[in-house]
């Protein structure tokens, strides 16, 4: 058990790995902040299912007779740009606050911060798999069907994993130390939001405006979201993703070598 | 074998207002050529400097010092909360720190919950946890309550429970800001039992107090901290 715990020598590669490697902890967090939030309620987290089916079945009829498509085209593809774009949105604000909602723990002993990334993104986990399974019945009722490719779907989990938690130390680290950005980080994302194929069909753009499908969320659904609609995504989507991972890794890794100690001292 | 050694540790805090730590002000100022720097000049407080110390297996080393001396701040370093902005720190063997119990206490969690969260993030295994915990309970003295979330309980059953999960684990080093007493009278005693249990079985004893008879009697060196400094071995 004992180990020398200097604190100035360990790697940042090894606190990374102590904070990852303890799942028990970071999950059972995650797991208690869910439980906590709806302990007082009936239906408990079955209200997460229950709103983000309020809102696809809302939304969905009003716009497929908004932009004139067929309603069994467009509700599939609908559901999974909400279910998506929840999840995206979510983890990236929720990573704005992984530290300063963890100040309680960070102030009484050293914990690796990679901790309460992971504990951010696996309370959003549990989240978004409540709010999936909605797609079954509406894959069922657009009669989709789904060949080999599908499984294409879990790579890009993967790579979709793992840019949470690059951006989740980033943005952690930025945002306990300047307290403004998170606001800038809501808006942006409320923005994105537009410009990124959640609500509206990618071919409805005309040919110019085209590239707006470049940003890093629209390529990021589509890796997501196609193969379970039954086709391919495109090939820019999963190159600029690559892209935008080993950016996103070489830009935490910095941050998180640099000032992953200092954290506590901006809390 | 549990030893710790400081070597001219300093630790400085940027106390960031809520003009400093806004990057409206730390952007004007980039962009301004620095003129609005003196605004965003963080203040910086010095905690503690030029603190040397080695502790070996057996030591009971007593802090003493007036509020804002820099006991606290030196346990919480010690306990690794902050790393030193200078000097050398080393520190070998497991440690437990007493320094607030109640700090992690989740109010709509149930006793046994709050047993689960804290004892986790004190580095117990689930496994571990599974056996400890009805002797957690047991020594809690709350009964049914254990079972309730905890926003149901009174202070003092709060600290009952706090006190009970955070002196079940065993550690080389402990870590304490005050002596902790909780509780009604029977409880005191109980509590005072098992306080002196954790302290035997501890390598090292790190206890910051503003009672002079306290550190005489558990203490076998004292450090009398000022503004940061050690004043007197």
């Amino acid at each position: 058990m004992s180990q020398v715990h200097s604190n100035l020598h360990r790697s940042a590669l090894s606190d990374w790995w102590e904070g990852t490697r303890r799942t028990d902890i970071w999950w059972t967090l995650a797991w208690f902040d869910i439980v906590l939030r709806y302990r007082r309620s009936m239906l408990g987290p079955l209200w997460l299912t229950l709103s983000m089916g309020a809102m696809i079945g809302g939304m969905g009829p009003l716009y497929s007779s908004l932009f004139g498509t067929e309603l069994s085209k467009f509700f599939p593809h609908l559901a999974l740009g909400i279910i998506f774009w929840g999840f995206f949105s979510s983890v990236v604000t929720d990573a704005c606050n992984a530290f300063v909602g963890s100040s309680n723990y960070l102030k009484q002993g050293y914990f690796p911060i990679s901790l309460f990334v992971w504990r951010s993104i696996a309370r959003n986990l549990i989240q978004f798999a409540h709010q999936i399974v909605l797609y079954i019945p509406v894959a069922l009722w657009a009669g989709i069907s789904l060949s080999w490719s599908v499984l294409l779907v879990l790579p890009a989990f993967a790579i979709l994993v793992i840019n949470a938690h690059a951006l989740g130390l980033l943005l952690g680290l930025i945002c306990t130390r300047y307290r403004d950005v998170t606001q800038i980080v809501t808006s942006v994302m409320q923005m994105l939001m537009f410009l990124t194929p959640v609500f509206w069909l990618p071919e409805s753009l005309p040919g110019r405006a085209q590239y707006i499908l470049w940003n890093p969320f629209a390529q990021m659904l589509d890796l997501l979201r196609t193969p379970l609609m039954g086709g391919v995504a495109e090939l820019h989507s999963w190159l600029g993703i690559l892209a935008w991972t080993v950016v996103c890794l070489a830009a935490s890794t910095a941050l998180f070598s640099k000032y992953r100690r200092r954290v506590v001292y901006w809390l | 074998m549990a030893f710790i050694s400081l070597k001219n540790v300093a630790v400085n805090f940027p106390i960031y207002g809520a003009g400093a730590a806004s990057l409206k002000k730390t952007l004007a100022a980039s962009v301004t050529g620095g003129r609005f720097g003196k605004e965003t000049g963080v203040t910086v407080v010095q905690a503690l400097s030029d603190v040397n110390i080695e502790l070996k297996s057996g030591d009971r080393l007593g802090l003493v010092g007036h509020n804002g001396a820099g006991k606290s701040t030196l346990l919480r370093t010690l306990a690794g909360v902050y790393e030193p902005s200078a000097g050398e720190f080393t520190r070998q063997g497991t440690v437990a720190s007493l320094i607030d119990p109640s700090l992690g206490i989740e109010m709509d969690a149930t006793g046994i919950e709050n047993i689960m969260l804290r004892g986790l993030v004190m580095g117990m295994s689930k496994k571990q946890l599974d056996k400890l915990t009805p002797e957690i309970c047991e020594f809690s003295g709350l009964g049914e309550y254990v079972n309730m979330p905890v926003r149901t309980y009174s202070t003092g059953m709060m600290m009952r429970l706090a006190f009970s999960i955070s002196t079940s684990v065993e550690a080389d080093i402990l870590l304490m800001d005050e002596w902790l007493s909780v509780g009604d009278a029977e409880f005191t005693e109980k509590a005072e039992k098992r306080m002196r249990d954790v302290v035997s079985k501890s390598g090292i004893l790190v206890l910051a107090s503003h009672s002079p008879e306290l550190i005489a009697k558990e203490c076998n060196r004292v450090i009398h901290l000022e503004h940061g400094r050690i004043v007197e071995q």
